[in-house]
């Protein structure tokens, strides 16, 4: 039996500090790019911020580069913006209507934010009637800047980019399970079900089509685990008080209590069907990881190490992950025999995975540095503004 | 010699990945969203009130008569006819309008409500049939989707329910 490894342990320097700085430089400098103009326009509060994610940012890239691990540096990131991202949405909400919750009158008027969950939900019909089934407005308005042509854009934009690593390197939600994931030594829950891993196809398939045929997006309006920290339908009736309910439930059961007992994002893993649907376009992605069998002694470690339950003893015969793989590294870094590699489709497995891992890395980066960047800025602008004033 | 030319066509495909990263805040996703823009998608109806009928001008303001809207066979909620007094701004202190819905040349409603001063002040307004086709109606707020008055930017919105046999 394979340990519950532990793919965040500290690794050996695998590059110079001058080689290391040299290949962040490009990251600096896109830091830079990313987060003057908000520096240039913003308050001091956001400025300070935009000072601190940006060297954030930067100083974790380094650390990939110096350690040559992804795991652990990303999770920094990751864990950072799905607990900043609720810090400055809540305030925000809180700031313009008072409370979390949404009432029926901002739904009508457009001023919902489009929140790229709904997106599979919107396919079948918008296709065949040209209907958006949600309550925001399709261009950016004052009261909403993130419509649904701006929120699809860049959702759209990202994902050819990062194919399903959408979920480790961009959604605002997931970090809020790893993080929960982090926290205990060992798995208290160690066996699960593998046929779990199919839930999220079968969730997807339900609520794509139950929102086609009842015209509104259901998983938002039933199933979502991150209303709970994000917004929700005000509570008027015993119907949305139920809505309400389901998703406190689905949080501390999927997000908080779950993650805690297995080590894994069982949200993600489990239930999350957009992740099952970005899993699609990891077809089309040109990044994937590997297996070397040549050098693999069938430890399980990366299965041990995979949040999402990704890798089977099968998968890793046939050389793969499963298509739900979502490039977070952890098996990469967990593997002591460097079988697991970083890969670009059409080139030979063990030819050159750290060219293939900063190929993938440099994009993956700048994307979370511009998107998850600002959002992690906007959060501690938020922080900042709240210690000041108190 | 296939090797060769699937693993030089996979780092060009890598390369272009960068190149798309990079260009994504600056080119792809304005250029994305403003295709999205233009597809001529509409929202749904139950949110957005559908589409405008006919405008019936006030002094200062004008009447907005919408389209109804019905639900789908297997959607929540009840239909209705959106009505919209546009701008907020320039309403009279009270509104008391006799309205036709169906345009056929009769008023069907007669709408009264208070216009607050202050915008974020919750609404109430009665609504009197003036035929059998509709309900009367007293104290309608932000109730539900189709049983709906209240303030939306400059606007305020009355959402009158219809009988679903119509």
């Amino acid at each position: 039996m394979a340990s519950q490894a532990s793919p965040t342990m500290s690794a050996p320097a695998f590059r110079s500090v001058g080689r290391s700085m040299l290949l962040t430089v490009p990251m600096a400098l896109w830091s830079l790019l990313m987060f003057t103009p908000s520096f240039l326009h913003a308050g001091p509060d956001s400025r300070i911020a935009c000072g601190v994610v940006a060297a954030f940012m930067t100083v974790l890239f380094y650390q990939m580069m110096r350690t040559g691990t992804t795991y652990r540096w990303r999770r920094y990131f990751f864990v950072a913006l799905g607990l900043l991202f609720p810090v400055g949405f809540i305030a925000s909400l809180v700031a313009v209507r008072g409370s979390m919750s949404i009432p029926i009158e901002r739904m009508v008027s457009g001023d919902t934010p489009f929140c790229y969950m709904v997106t599979p939900m919107l396919i079948i019909p918008a296709a065949l009637t040209r209907t958006l089934i949600f309550p925001g407005s399709i261009l950016p308005t004052a009261s909403n800047p993130h419509s649904i042509a701006a929120m699809i854009g860049i959702w759209l934009a990202m994902t050819l980019v990062l194919g399903k690593a959408w979920c480790s390197y961009a959604c605002f939600f997931g970090g809020i399970e790893e993080g929960f994931a982090a926290l205990p030594k060992h798995a208290r829950i160690r066996k699960l079900d593998p046929r779990f891993r199919l839930a999220p196809w079968a969730i997807l398939l339900a609520v794509v089509l139950l929102s086609a045929v009842m015209f509104e997006p259901v998983y938002c309006m039933w199933l979502c685990p991150f209303k709970t920290v994000t917004e929700f339908p005000a509570v008027r009736d015993a119907e949305t008080a139920l809505q309400f309910g389901i998703f406190v439930a689905l949080f501390l059961g999927l997000v908080v209590a779950l993650p805690l007992l297995t080590k894994k994002r069982t949200q993600c893993g489990f239930f999350c069907p957009f992740g099952a649907f970005q899993s699609l376009f990891n077809k089309i992605n040109v990044f994937d990881i590997r297996f070397d069998r040549t050098k693999c002694v069938d430890c399980g470690s990366c299965r041990s190490a995979c949040p999402t339950m990704a890798i089977t003893a099968e998968s890793v015969r046939e050389g793969k992950t499963l298509l739900n793989c979502m490039k977070c590294g952890a098996c990469v870094d967990s593997c002591k025999k460097d079988a697991a590699v970083w890969h670009v489709k059409g080139t030979a497995v063990a030819g050159k995975p750290e060219r293939a891992r900063l190929l993938f890395l440099y994009g993956a980066w700048a994307m979370a540095t511009m998107f998850g960047g600002s959002v992690l800025a906007h959060g501690v602008a938020t922080l900042i503004h709240f210690v000041a004033r108190n | 010699m296939r090797k060769r030319i699937l693993a030089v066509a996979g780092y060009v495909a890598a390369a272009l990945t960068l190149f798309v990263a990079l260009s994504v805040p600056f080119v792809l996703m304005g250029g994305i969203a403003k295709a999205f823009a233009q597809a001529g998608f509409n929202l749904a109806p139950v949110y957005s009130g559908g589409t405008v009928a006919r405008t019936i001008e006030r002094n200062g303001y004008r009447i907005q008569v919408y389209q109804p809207v019905r639900p789908r066979p297997f959607q929540n909620g009840e239909p209705f006819v959106q009505v919209a007094f546009v701008p907020a701004s320039a309403l009279p202190a009270q509104i008391c309008e006799e309205i036709d819905l169906d345009g056929y040349g009769r008023p069907d409603v007669r709408v009264s409500f208070a216009v607050p001063s202050n915008p974020q002040t919750p609404m109430r307004g009665d609504v009197q049939a003036l035929n059998d086709r509709y309900d009367t109606l007293t104290g309608i707020g932000a109730d539900s989707y189709s049983r709906f008055l209240a303030r939306t930017g400059d606007r305020i919105v009355l959402r009158i329910p219809l009988p679903r046999h119509d």
